[in-house]
C-alpha cells in the first residue's frame, strides 16, 4: 500500500463563509507522490501564475506527482483540427500536468478524459493549464467518467487576453470523490467565457466543485450554467464564483445552477458567490435547487411517464449531451462505457445509435 | 458617464456627546475581577457568576475567523471598559431620569414614541437601562416587560430567566458570544402569555454615551403559543476617535402559532464595532419576521438567525444596509429548517458608495426531516460609485429530497436606460436617479415602523445632484 498524505484544502474559493457550514474547502487522502528525480519535467514557468481552481496544495501536488509534464503550443493564426486530448486513466498515466499557449489568433481544441475500471479504486490527477492569447479561441471539453471507488482530482486554469473566446464543457459523471477546480482570468478587454457544467452524481458518490472567473479587462462577458442531478446518497458542492475587479467597466457575468434532487439522503450544497469591486458592472445569480414538483409528476403522468421513467430521461439526457460533445475517441469512449453502467446496455445503446456514434468497446 | 452623488448621511442628530458625570466606570480591559465586579455589583445569583467565568475563560482561547469577515483590527479589548454605569437607578417615571440622559433620549425622539405608539420603553444608556415602562393595560394582561436583572431576582421569573438565557446563543458559538456572556450588563426581557396580542410595539433603545468603551446588553424574548409581539430596537452613538464596542445578544422563542416582529434600525457611529448575535426558534405553526436595517458602524457582524424548528412555521428575513466611508458591514441571515412545511423568504438590499464596502452573507440549511420545505433568498446589491465594494455570498446547504430552494443576486449600478426613460416622461436626470434609488429601497422602508421607515430616509437621506461626470 502507497503511503497516503492529506490535501487539507482543495477548492477554496476566493471569499469564504462560515466554517461550519464545511463548504469552504475538501480534504482529500492522496498517495504521496514519488520521487521522480527530475528538474526538466516542468513546464515553462509562465503557467505557474495561472490559477487552477483546485488549490495550491492540490496544484503542488498533481505537479510532483506527474512523471513528466507536456508542452502544446498553437502556432498563432492557425486552425488546430486535431483535439489535444489530456488523458487521466488509473494506471501510467494517471497523473498528467499538460500546458498549452493558444497563440494570437489561433483557435484549438482540447479535451481532458478521465476513467477508470469500475472495479478498481485508483486515484488519478489531470492539471491543464491553458494561454489564450489575443483573439484566440478554446473550446474546451472536460470529461470525468469514473464509477466505483475511484477518486479524481481535476484542475483547469485559464488566461485569456484581449478579444479571448473560451467555452468549456464539463461532464462529471461519476466518482467515489472527484475535486474539480477551474479557474479563468479574463485578463484582456472584451474576453469571453461561457461554461457548460453538467454533471450526474451517483450513490454513495462525492462531487465537489469550485469554478471561479475573475473579470479584469474592460466589457468582459462571463456566463456559466450549471446543471446534474442527484441520486440517492449523493452529495455535491458546487462553489461558484464571480469576481469583478476593479477596472473592469463594462463587464457583466452570469450564474445559474439547476439541481434536481432524484434520491433520499442527499446533500447539496451552493456558494454562489458574486464579488463586486467596480460600478458600471452587472453580476446576476440565480439557483433553483428541487425534486420533481407534484405538478411535473401529474403532467409527467399524464404522457405515460412514470417518476422512475422521468429521472431515466434525465440522466439519458446527461449522457446524450456528453456524447454530442465529446468531439474524439477517447472521451467518447469513456462516456459510452459510463453510460452503459449507469443506464444499462439497452438505453447507451440505443443512445449511440441514436446520435449515429460508432463505438467499439474494448476487449 | 453621469454619476449618481448622494449625500453623505446627516448624522447631527445622533452625533451629539453629553459628559460623563459622576458615571461609575470600570478598568479598560479584561480581567476575572472585572467580570466579578459587574456580577457582584448586580446582586447575581452564584449560577450567573459561574456562567460569567467559564465565558471569560472561552474568550480568552478562542479566535476570530481568520479566512472570512471583516478586520476587527483597531478594536483592543485593553482599551475598552466593559462596564460604565451612569449615576442614576432605574426608573419608571421618565421626571425621575437625570437631566442629561433625558435631554439625550428626548433629542431621539423616544418618549414621543412612546405616547404615540408604543406599549411599553426600554431605554438603556451605556451599560445599564436607566428607564423601563409599560402601559398598565399591556401589564395587566400578564406581559412581563422588565430587565433580566430584575427578573432574575424575581421568584417567580428566576426559573424561566434561568431555562432560557443563553441556551438559543451558546457561549461557544464565536468569540464575542463568549464576550457577551461574560460581562453582559443591561437587558430587556419580555414574556407575552398564551393568546395574549400586544396591540402596539414594544422598543428599546440602546443609546453608547462613553467613549471607549462597550454595551453588552441581553434581550430575552419568550412569546408563548397563540401570542403576538412586535419589538423594536433601536440604537445609536456619538462618534470618537477611539473604537467603541457593541457586543449584544437577543434571543427569541416563538411558541406554538404565535407570531413575532423584531425591527431593527442599527445606527451606530462609524468608530463601533458592532458584532451582535440575534438567534431565534419558532415552533409549529409559528412565524418570525426580522425586519433590519443596518447604517452605522465601523465593521458590522450581524446574521440575525432563524431555526425553523417546528412543523409549518415560517419566517421572514427583510434587511437594508447602506455602507458608506470607511465602513465595511457584514451582514445577512442565517435559516435552519428542520420542521416540515416550512417556508423562508429573504430579501435584502444594500448600497455601497464613497468606498464603503457591503457584504450580503447568508446560509439557508434544511434539515433531512424538513419535507416539503420552502426557501427563497433574494438580494439585490446597488454601486454607487467605483470606490465602493458590494459582495455577496449566501450558502445553501440542502439535506432533504423533497425541498425546494430558489436563489437570485444581482449586483449593478443605475441602469441608464432606466434614467433615460424616466427622462423621456419629463424628469430631470436627478429626478428620475432619485426615484430609482429610493425605489430600491422602498421596499424595505415600507415594512419599517412609521417612526424608524422616517428615520432611515433621514439616514440614507438620498439628495441626488447628478452631477455629470
Amino acid at each position: 500500500m502507497a503511503e497516503t498524505m492529506q490535501l487539507s484544502h482543495i477548492n477554496t474559493p476566493p471569499a469564504q463563509t462560515w466554517n461550519y457550514l464545511r463548504v469552504n474547502d475538501i480534504a482529500l487522502e492522496v498517495p504521496v507522490p514519488e520521487d521522480h528525480g527530475a528538474a526538466f519535467n516542468r513546464l515553462p514557468r509562465i503557467f505557474d501564475g495561472i490559477e487552477c481552481g483546485l488549490g495550491e496544495e492540490a496544484r503542488n501536488w498533481i505537479v510532483a506527482s506527474v512523471p513528466e509534464a507536456r508542452y502544446i503550443e498553437v502556432p498563432a493564426h492557425t486552425k488546430r483540427t486535431d483535439p489535444i486530448v489530456v488523458v487521466a486513466t488509473a494506471g501510467e498515466n494517471a497523473y498528467s500536468d499538460t500546458g498549452v499557449c493558444i497563440r494570437e489568433g489561433a483557435e484549438a481544441t482540447v479535451v481532458v478524459a478521465a476513467s477508470a475500471d469500475p472495479s478498481g479504486n485508483a486515484i488519478t490527477a489531470a492539471l491543464t493549464r491553458i494561454i489564450v492569447e489575443r483573439g484566440a479561441t478554446a473550446h474546451i471539453v472536460e470529461v470525468v467518467a469514473h464509477g466505483g471507488a475511484n477518486q479524481h482530482l481535476e484542475g483547469l486554469g485559464i488566461d485569456a487576453a484581449k478579444d479571448a473566446r473560451i467555452d468549456v464543457r464539463q461532464y462529471f459523471l461519476g466518482g467515489a470523490s472527484v475535486a474539480a477546480g477551474m479557474a479563468c482570468n479574463l485578463a484582456g478587454d472584451d474576453a469571453a467565457f461561457d461554461l457548460s457544467c453538467r454533471y450526474l452524481v451517483g450513490n454513495g458518490e462525492l462531487l465537489d466543485i469550485n469554478h471561479i472567473v475573475r473579470a479584469r479587462g474592460r466589457n468582459t462577458r462571463e456566463n456559466m450554467a450549471v446543471s446534474g442531478m442527484l441520486a440517492d446518497g449523493s452529495s455535491k458542492t458546487l462553489r461558484e464564483t464571480i469576481d469583478l475587479v476593479h477596472g473592469c467597466k463594462g463587464s457583466q457575468g452570469n450564474e445559474a445552477e439547476t439541481v434536481l434532487i432524484a434520491g433520499e439522503h442527499i446533500r447539496n450544497k451552493t456558494l454562489p458567490t458574486i464579488l463586486c469591486d467596480e460600478d458600471d458592472v452587472a453580476g446576476n445569480h440565480g439557483a433553483t435547487i428541487g425534486a420533481i414538483s407534484p405538478e411535473q409528476l401529474a403532467y409527467m403522468s399524464g404522457r405515460g411517464l412514470t417518476e422512475a421513467e422521468a429521472v431515466a430521461l434525465f440522466e439519458r439526457s446527461i449522457f446524450d449531451d456528453a456524447l454530442i460533445h465529446a468531439p474524439e475517441p477517447i472521451s467518447t469512449a469513456a462516456i459510452a462505457l459510463r453510460a452503459e453502467a449507469v443506464l444499462g446496455n439497452e438505453i447507451s445503446n440505443d443512445s449511440l445509435e441514436a446520435l449515429d456514434i460508432v463505438f467499439f468497446k474494448e476487449v | 458617464m453621469a454619476r449618481t452623488n448622494v449625500a453623505d448621511v446627516n448624522r447631527s442628530l445622533y452625533d451629539f456627546v453629553m459628559p460623563e458625570v459622576d458615571a461609575e466606570r470600570y478598568a479598560d480591559g479584561l480581567t476575572p475581577d472585572i467580570v466579578r465586579a459587574i456580577s457582584e455589583k448586580k446582586n447575581e445569583p452564584e449560577w450567573m457568576l459561574e456562567k460569567r467565568l467559564k465565558a471569560l475563560e472561552l474568550y480568552q482561547h478562542m479566535e476570530m475567523p481568520a479566512n472570512w469577515g471583516p478586520s476587527i483590527k483597531g478594536l483592543n479589548m485593553d482599551h475598552i471598559s466593559t462596564y460604565v454605569a451612569p449615576n442614576t437607578k432605574r426608573t419608571n417615571t421618565w421626571e425621575d431620569v437625570p437631566e442629561d440622559i433625558k435631554n439625550t433620549f428626548e433629542r431621539l425622539g423616544i418618549p414621543e414614541a412612546e405616547r404615540a405608539t408604543l406599549a411599553g420603553v426600554g431605554a438603556q444608556y451605556d451599560s445599564e437601562i436607566v428607564y423601563h415602562n409599560m402601559r398598565e393595560s399591556v401589564a395587566d394582561q400578564g406581559v412581563v416587560y422588565t430587565t433580566i436583572e430584575d427578573a432574575i431576582t424575581d421568584p417567580e421569573l428566576e426559573p424561566i430567566v434561568r431555562k432560557y438565557f443563553g441556551t438559543l446563543i451558546p457561549m461557544t458559538e464565536h468569540k464575542f458570544s463568549a464576550l457577551h456572556y461574560a460581562v453582559w450588563s443591561g437587558s430587556s426581557f419580555v414574556y407575552v402569555p398564551e393568546g395574549v396580542t400586544l396591540p402596539f410595539p414594544l422598543q428599546s433603545y440602546f443609546r453608547l454615551n462613553a467613549q471607549g468603551a462597550g454595551q453588552f446588553e441581553h434581550t430575552l424574548i419568550i412569546v408563548e403559543k397563540n401570542a403576538n409581539l412586535h419589538f423594536i430596537e433601536g440604537c445609536s452613538a456619538p462618534k470618537y476617535n477611539v473604537a467603541n464596542l457593541h457586543a449584544g445578544a437577543v434571543e427569541i422563542f416563538v411558541g406554538e402559532g404565535a407570531h413575532m416582529r423584531y425591527s431593527t434600525i442599527e445606527n451606530w457611529s462609524k468608530n463601533m464595532f458592532n458584532l451582535n448575535t440575534k438567534r431565534s426558534t419558532v415552533a409549529k405553526d409559528a412565524h418570525m419576521e426580522w425586519v433590519s436595517g443596518s447604517f452605522g458602524s465601523h465593521v458590522s457582524y450581524l446574521y440575525p438567525s432563524t431555526i425553523l424548528a417546528g412543523d409549518n412555521s415560517d419566517c421572514e428575513f427583510t434587511g437594508i444596509t447602506f455602507a458608506g466611508a470607511t465602513q465595511d458591514l457584514d451582514t445577512g441571515c442565517k435559516v435552519t429548517m428542520n420542521g416540515a412545511n416550512t417556508n423562508a423568504s429573504v430579501n435584502t438590499k444594500s448600497i455601497s458608495k464613497d468606498g464603503g464596502i457591503n457584504t450580503f452573507r447568508s446560509s439557508v440549511i434544511i434539515g433531512p426531516r424538513a419535507e416539503n420545505a420552502r426557501a427563497s433568498v433574494s438580494c439585490q446589491s446597488l454601486m454607487l460609485d467605483d470606490m465602493s465594494r458590494s459582495d455577496t455570498i449566501p450558502a445553501m446547504d440542502v439535506r432533504c429530497a423533497t425541498a425546494q430552494v430558489g436563489h437570485e443576486a444581482t449586483i449593478g449600478r443605475i441602469s441608464d436606460d432606466t434614467v433615460f426613460y424616466l427622462m423621456s416622461r419629463g424628469c430631470s436626470e436627478a429626478e428620475a436617479r432619485t426615484m430609482v434609488v429610493n425605489g430600491f429601497a422602498n421596499p424595505i422602508s415600507k415594512e419599517l415602523p412609521m417612526e424608524y421607515a422616517v428615520e432611515m430616509n433621514n439616514l440614507i437621506k438620498l439628495e441626488m445632484e447628478g452631477a455629470i461626470g
